[in-house]
């Protein structure tokens, strides 16, 4: 496989069973490197979000280990190692009682950072999801476009300076044109950056566009593990065929009209 | 009414004050309980319900019965520890119920951003979750609030001294002015109090701190101006500098402080006024302590709690000796005396000289009309009629064996209360009355009292009681004795009259009862 650089990220023979034994991951491996986006896809209900919520210990691992940096979780302080990891979720998550300067400036200042170096983190952040400091800083996330809060909710997750950035349907709740524009800065952002990320979306023409590598899952357990090219070529089974269907037939249905 | 008007101003600094300070510290200690049991029950759904049903228990048990509890709860105390526990019980709930509620209610998205990002459970209490459900906090706090300032003013009857005082006293008296003015500094009160803090919560959720300070500022200075009265001493210019000339020179309770107790009608407050004249001439500091409850007051003489009351010797019989036998009159007293004495240490220094007993009243009118003379005539009738009566009565055992002696078990009852059954007996408004039989308006409505050839209705001589500490202090015991035997039924039914009908205050009659029984010893 592609195991050019030192995973930040690996994942070992994973399982979660929640209450009344019912098993919603059943033994997942996986490994992200420096600069990588590996993104989780599948049906609802496949185990993708449960597996994203244990690399952060949102959630406990039933079995299994997971490796942060060379170093298993298991033995890390949950809020250390928060601290460290990006955290993007869907509908962007912000705080509704905090500017927007706030809230890009919480991890560092929870961080001990002094507010000096916190502003001029804030300002970076904001210049790098391409948001003029001056005129959003002081706004209420209520006070911005979709689009907008999920760029400070990404400039929030990067503020730390983390080595993984774990995402959980970022663009989901925004519309066609928004998305399409901070797919691309984020690959851009992550190419300058250089952190390793993971992103869990149910939506296989987001997943083919934007990871370098793509997982399927189904039922808790991997299906196929490849990069978008693999996966287009040579679908394992029928329900990768299936879930990979609905961009194909967008695709062929806009090559026609341009013919 | 201008008189009125002053006295009634001359009595809201120590009123304000002790309402102020009553209702406060029951809401902070109230917030500083319920706030952190709150924040632990909101993640604990359980423990949330069962808090939120035992503070809502609470809440439904009317508040001046919650403040009558806890006298005997509390041993006997009267006052402000009774007043403070209720309305600090009283205060729980609304701010319990809203923190857990706001923190509840905490958008679950936003609440997991504050995990996945790192935030210990301490920062993502303080940093997010709080400050979310603070303005559903605060309406908690200002409801909390409103209800305190309003029940406050039933702290009276326990013996705290609120703006209360005003709608208790002004009611029994018929003074609408008093009424108005309880009324009215409890409602401003409260409202200002209201908007101080929601402006302290736009002050805090905008990051307004000159508004904060503003409000702060003048908070401060309402509670010092308020309070200040409690605390400092006017000196001179106090209640009692009228009597400070005499009181010098006769001076035989120099420095005893002697906290004389009324239950919350007319002619307990003239008695009191004119216990407070005696003692005060004879040089004691004299409390008040007004507006008690029937059988508060008999709780407080015993715990110590007050000095010195006026009761009556069948109310004695019937509720605190649990006789439901009739006896005469004499041996009633007799049998009383040597009971409180032994029993509880109280000195029953004698009667009054007049009776104030339970009679049942008619107007004249209509007992003509219907040939009633006496209760032996009623029961024929009772189907058709409506007797109406104080709060008490009803569950009293006279009424019991007045209705079972004379058949009138079929009679309506109406309870309401004693300032309005004069008149409402008088309109046609009920048929007969329980009337006091001292009360100057049974004269002055052309009411007639009913026969009770049966002799149901135990005697009520009007007796000084004294507590067991009172008792051992002789020159107390002297100057109180120099009243008994001086008051008959006419001096005291014209008191009432002069009070309930020509609208003199309370010290008014008292001081015409005093000009009428003569100097002290004078009568002996």
């Amino acid at each position: 496989m592609i195991e050019h650089a030192p995973a930040v990220l690996d994942v070992r023979d994973v399982r979660k069973t929640y209450a009344g034994d019912v098993e919603a991951v059943r033994g997942v491996s996986l490994s992200v490197a420096r600069g990588r986006l590996l993104v989780l896809a599948g049906a609802s209900g496949c185990g993708k979000t449960s597996l994203l919520k244990m690399i952060n210990r949102l959630e406990e691992t039933s079995g299994g280990s997971i490796l942060f940096g060379g170093e298993d979780i298991d033995g890390m302080d949950p809020v250390a190692l928060r601290r460290r990891i990006g955290w993007v979720m869907q509908g962007d998550g912000l705080f509704p009682h905090m500017s927007v300067r706030r809230n890009v400036g919480l991890i560092p200042q929870l961080a001990g950072q002094d507010p000096a170096r916190v502003e001029l983190r804030v300002r970076e952040m904001l210049e790098l999801v391409r948001l003029d400091p001056d005129e959003f800083g002081e706004r209420l996330p209520a006070e911005l476009s979709g689009g907008q809060r999920q760029r400070v909710g990404f400039a929030r997750a990067l503020a730390g300076e983390p080595e993984l950035v774990l995402m959980d349907e970022p663009f989901s709740a925004l519309d066609p044109i928004t998305r399409d524009g901070l797919q691309q800065d984020f690959r851009a952002l992550q190419a300058e950056l250089g952190f390793a990320a993971v992103m869990v979306t149910h939506d296989m023409a987001e997943a083919l566009i934007m990871a370098h590598e793509v997982a399927v899952m189904r039922e808790g357990q991997l299906v196929q593990r490849g990069t978008p090219r693999e996966l287009m070529a040579s679908p394992v089974d029928d329900y990768v065929t299936g879930l990979l269907e609905t961009p194909r037939r967008q695709v062929q249905a806009i090559a026609e009209l341009g013919r | 009414m201008n008189a009125n008007l002053a006295e009634r101003w001359a009595e809201l600094p120590d009123l304000l004050a002790g309402h102020v300070l009553l209702s406060l510290s029951a809401i902070l200690v109230g917030l500083t309980l319920s706030l952190p049991l709150g924040i632990y029950a909101a993640s604990r759904p359980r423990l949330a319900g069962l808090v939120l049903n035992l503070a809502s228990i609470v809440q439904t048990i009317p508040g001046l019965a919650l403040l009558a509890l806890m006298v005997p709860l509390l041993g006997g105390t009267i006052g402000y520890a009774p007043a403070f526990l209720a309305l600090m019980l009283y205060s729980i709930l609304p701010i319990l119920r809203n923190t857990i509620v706001g923190l509840q209610g905490v958008d679950p998205v936003v609440r997991d951003a504050a995990r996945g990002i790192g935030m210990t459970a301490r920062e993502q209490l303080w940093r997010v979750e709080l400050p979310l459900a603070l303005p559903v906090i605060v309406a908690g706090l200002r409801t909390a609030v409103v209800w305190v300032v309003g029940a406050a003013t039933l702290a009276t009857p326990v013996g705290a001294s609120s703006l209360g005082n005003y709608i208790f006293a002004g009611l029994q008296t018929r003074n609408w002015l008093s009424v108005l003015f309880g009324c009215l500094f409890a409602a401003g009160l409260a409202i200002i109090l209201d908007q101080m803090i929601r402006l302290l919560e736009v002050a805090a959720r905008e990051r307004r701190s000159r508004l904060a300070g503003l409000v702060g500022l003048a908070l401060a200075v309402l509670l010092t101006v308020t309070i200040a009265p409690r605390f400092v001493d006017f000196g001179p210019a106090g209640r009692n500098a009228r009597e400070a000339g005499e009181v010098a020179r006769m001076a035989r309770l120099s420095d005893t402080t002697i906290r004389v107790g009324a239950k919350a009608f007319t002619e307990q407050y003239i008695l009191g006024a004119l216990l407070e004249d005696r003692l005060a001439g004879a040089g004691g500091r004299v409390e008040r302590r007004d507006n008690l409850g029937s059988s508060i007051a008999f709780d407080a003489l015993r715990s110590g709690e007050i000095d010195v009351y006026v009761d009556y010797s069948g109310t004695i019989w019937a509720t605190v000796m649990n006789r439901p036998e009739p006896v005469n009159r004499h041996a009633m007293l007799a049998e009383m005396t040597g009971w409180l004495w032994a029993e509880h240490g109280i000195l029953a220094l004698g009667s009054l000289g007049f009776e104030n007993a339970y009679g049942f009243a008619m107007a004249r009118e209509s007992a003509e009309a219907l040939g009633v003379a006496s209760l032996a005539d009623l029961a024929p009738l009772a189907a058709e009629l409506t007797v109406g009566g104080d709060a008490e009565v009803f569950s009293r055992p006279e009424w019991v064996m007045t209705r079972d002696s004379y058949g009138l078990s079929a009679m309506q009852t109406r309870a309401m209360d004693a300032t309005f059954m004069y008149g409402a007996v008088r309109d046609g408004q009920v048929d007969l009355i329980s009337a006091y039989t001292t009360d100057g308006r049974i004269a002055a409505f052309d009411l007639v009292v009913l026969d009770d050839p049966l002799a149901v209705l135990p005697p009520y001589d009007a007796v000084v009681l004294l507590s067991p500490g009172a008792a051992a202090n002789p020159a107390l015991v002297d100057v109180l004795a120099s009243l008994i035997g001086t008051i008959d039924d006419d001096a005291m039914r014209e008191a009432n009259r002069r009070v309930d009908l020509d609208r003199q205050t309370p010290a008014q009659a008292a001081a015409w009862l005093a000009g009428r029984i003569g100097p002290e010893g004078a009568a002996q």
